[in-house]
């Protein structure tokens, strides 16, 4: 019983790691440019395909292919900034909002055309793989995964806290007039907000490849948990972010285990139309940080 | 109210009503009535979408969600108690609205972008339950209506033109309410809405119950769609009732012909359906994604250049043409 639950909870913990890669990079952007970018899901589609395709013909492991779909998707980023979003930033939310909701339907669309909606894996040395400790079964695939991201989002925190263009993105997510008369450029700002948001949902591509499959719509999977654990985590917040996330993970996960294998999906929207009815700051209060 | 009205443009909107009318009585290819109605349905839809999308600034991409339980209720009014879609049609459009009012109070407590996300996620929340409950909505499987041949009392009807009649219907009450919305103290409130929320409630608007009000109305028609969508096809599943692709051609065409405008959300059906059709017939088919890639980049030339849609673009046009003949200011 005990150990149901347990593994239940470490199951939910992995896979939230990686929900946490993509909320990290929604909550950022939110944060800082002020926008939700809707295509944040494509852009881990992308780095899926990126990793498979590498290592399809190349014979590439996916996990070093982290180091070809985080700096490619980072130059997305950076142009999608400077040539879409720029152009759109006022006081008016329609464009925003469906800016980047048609280069999600782009995006999606041009990968159905290209790629066929067919499901593609990468089979690694070990993606069958597995610890057994005190009875639990814990998958290395995705314990890597885990580590990873945990990783990359440790690095992104010493980013923001350490250095000069860190503390210039929070400052522009505090008060963005302030920010700017204290001589920060926001364009420049933004396009390191957008280039790091990317590349972490790349990464978070990569970081899949070794135990899901790749096909056109697998954003939509991890988009939709991300805007809910954005939610939960106050918008705007990275470290909210990121605890929600995992939250999210074993509520999925506890909700498969105990309540059907197709609840999952039931269970988040639980969670968010609950957050939304008694607490629609978040749990951060309502402070972005 | 009424002495206000330009007799030109009632000229204008008479003669279109005229056309449409006579449309079926020339064109007698099915292919082609086919293609009417569902640029007639989508931009009824739209219109109701933009009551709420385009005046208020409210924007939802969650408009299945009443799509589908229109589509739902008459469904099963008809099937388990036989009871004419007409009816079903109007309590499809009740439930629509009551389903609104809690759906709304979750939604309305965020804004802007995360606004819509919450939409989206009621809207798909419903197409769980509809999927999860099998013994009262069939499921998965969904469920075909029994064709009855022509039976016009069970909105069945053996010539695609009664279907015709049925949309035009459809879109011209949706279109009344807008111009009736447009031109009262209610469209005023709205545009100060959509424009800032918090300085019209400075100044007095009751934007809560604005905003509840005009998606009551707005989910009303929009269930009003479903109900006709499912008896034209003859089958209903909820993957058909809540599509997410519903919710977005909703406010596609709006925002593609012009947000927050009257005759908007129709121009905008009119150019998009009429580029999928030729495409398909370009390209068949076969080929998954095209029509959204191509919806999707109408959409980003859109938003980027003509943010005022094409009713913008006709505007500019007429005041250039008018003002080349100084005579008539």
């Amino acid at each position: 019983m005990l150990e149901t639950v347990a593994q239940a909870v470490i199951n939910g913990l992995l896979i939230g790691g990686i929900y946490a890669l993509v909320s990290i990079g929604v909550t950022l952007i939110f944060g800082v440019v002020k926008i939700v970018n809707f295509a944040q899901g494509e852009f881990v589609m992308i780095g899926m395909y990126i990793s498979f395709f590498l290592a399809n013909q190349f014979g590439i492991d996916p996990l070093l292919s982290l180091f070809v779909s985080m700096p490619v998707l980072f130059a997305a980023g950076v142009l999608i900034q400077h040539f879409l979003i720029r152009r759109v930033l006022g006081p008016n939310d329609m464009p925003q909002i469906f800016l980047t909701f048609a280069l999600s339907l782009l995006l999606l669309n041009l990968a159905l055309m290209l790629f066929t909606a067919n499901y593609r894996t990468v089979h690694t040395s070990y993606s069958d793989e597995a610890f057994h400790i005190a009875g639990l079964y814990i998958p290395v695939a995705k314990l890597i995964a885990f580590v990873v991201a945990m990783l990359l989002s440790g690095l992104l925190w010493l980013f923001l806290h350490t250095t000069d263009l860190g503390k210039a993105m929070r400052a522009a997510s505090q008060n963005r007039d302030v920010a700017m008369l204290m001589g920060i450029n926001p364009n420049r700002v933004f396009c390191v907000a957008l280039g790091i948001a990317l590349a972490l949902a790349g990464a978070a591509g990569s970081l899949l490849m070794p135990f899901y499959s790749a096909y056109p719509f697998v954003g939509q999977v991890f988009v939709l948990m991300a805007f809910v654990a954005v939610v939960l985590g106050t918008l705007g917040n990275v470290v909210g972010a990121l605890v929600a996330s995992l939250m999210m993970g074993i509520a999925e996960s506890l909700g498969v285990q105990y309540v059907g294998a197709d609840s999952g999906l039931i269970v988040v929207f639980a969670m968010l139309l609950l957050t939304l009815a008694f607490k629609p700051t978040g749990l951060g209060g309502g402070r972005a940080r | 109210m009424m002495q206000d009205v330009n007799p030109r443009n009632a000229m204008l909107v008479a003669i279109g009503i005229a056309i449409l009318i006579a449309l079926p009585m020339v064109v007698k290819s099915s292919f082609a009535i086919d293609i009417f109605v569902r640029i007639l349905l989508f931009a009824f839809i739209g219109t109701a979408w933009n009551l709420m999308g385009g005046y208020a600034k409210q924007l939802s991409l969650g408009h299945a969600a009443y799509f589908g339980l229109g589509a739902y209720t008459s469904t099963i009014l008809e099937i388990n108690y036989d009871i004419s879609p007409w009816i079903g049609m109007v309590a499809g459009g009740v439930v629509a609205m009551l389903a609104s009012l809690p759906i709304g109070w979750l939604c309305f407590r965020l804004r802007g972008p995360y606004f819509t996300i919450a939409t989206i996620a009621t809207a798909q929340a419903l197409m769980l339950i509809f999927l999860k409950f099998r013994d009262f909505a069939w499921g998965a499987e969904g469920t075909t209506i029994p064709n009855l041949g022509t039976a016009p009392l069970m909105m069945q009807f053996e010539s695609k033109s009664s279907y015709y009649y049925v949309a035009l219907g459809l879109l011209l009450l949706s279109l009344l309410v807008t111009w009736l919305i447009e031109r009262s103290w209610i469209g005023y409130y709205l545009v100060a809405i959509g424009e800032d929320e918090d300085a019209a409630e400075a100044i007095g608007v009751n934007a809560p119950k604005m905003k509840r009000d005009i998606y009551m109305i707005s989910a009303f028609l929009t269930a009003l769609a479903g109900t006709f969508y499912t008896q034209y096809i003859y089958f209903i599943d909820p993957a058909t009732a809540f599509s997410f692709n519903i919710s977005i051609e909703a406010a596609l065409v709006s925002i593609v012909g012009g947000i927050g405008t009257l005759w908007g959300p129709l121009i905008g059906t009119v150019l998009l359906e009429t580029t999928s059709t030729l495409l398909q017939s370009w390209l068949g088919s076969s080929i998954g994604g095209v029509q959204l890639t191509v919806y999707s980049l109408i959409l980003m030339a859109v938003i980027l250049w003509r943010p005022t849609g094409l009713m913008g673009m006709i505007n500019e046009a007429r005041q250039r043409f008018a003002g080349r003949k100084p005579a008539r200011a």
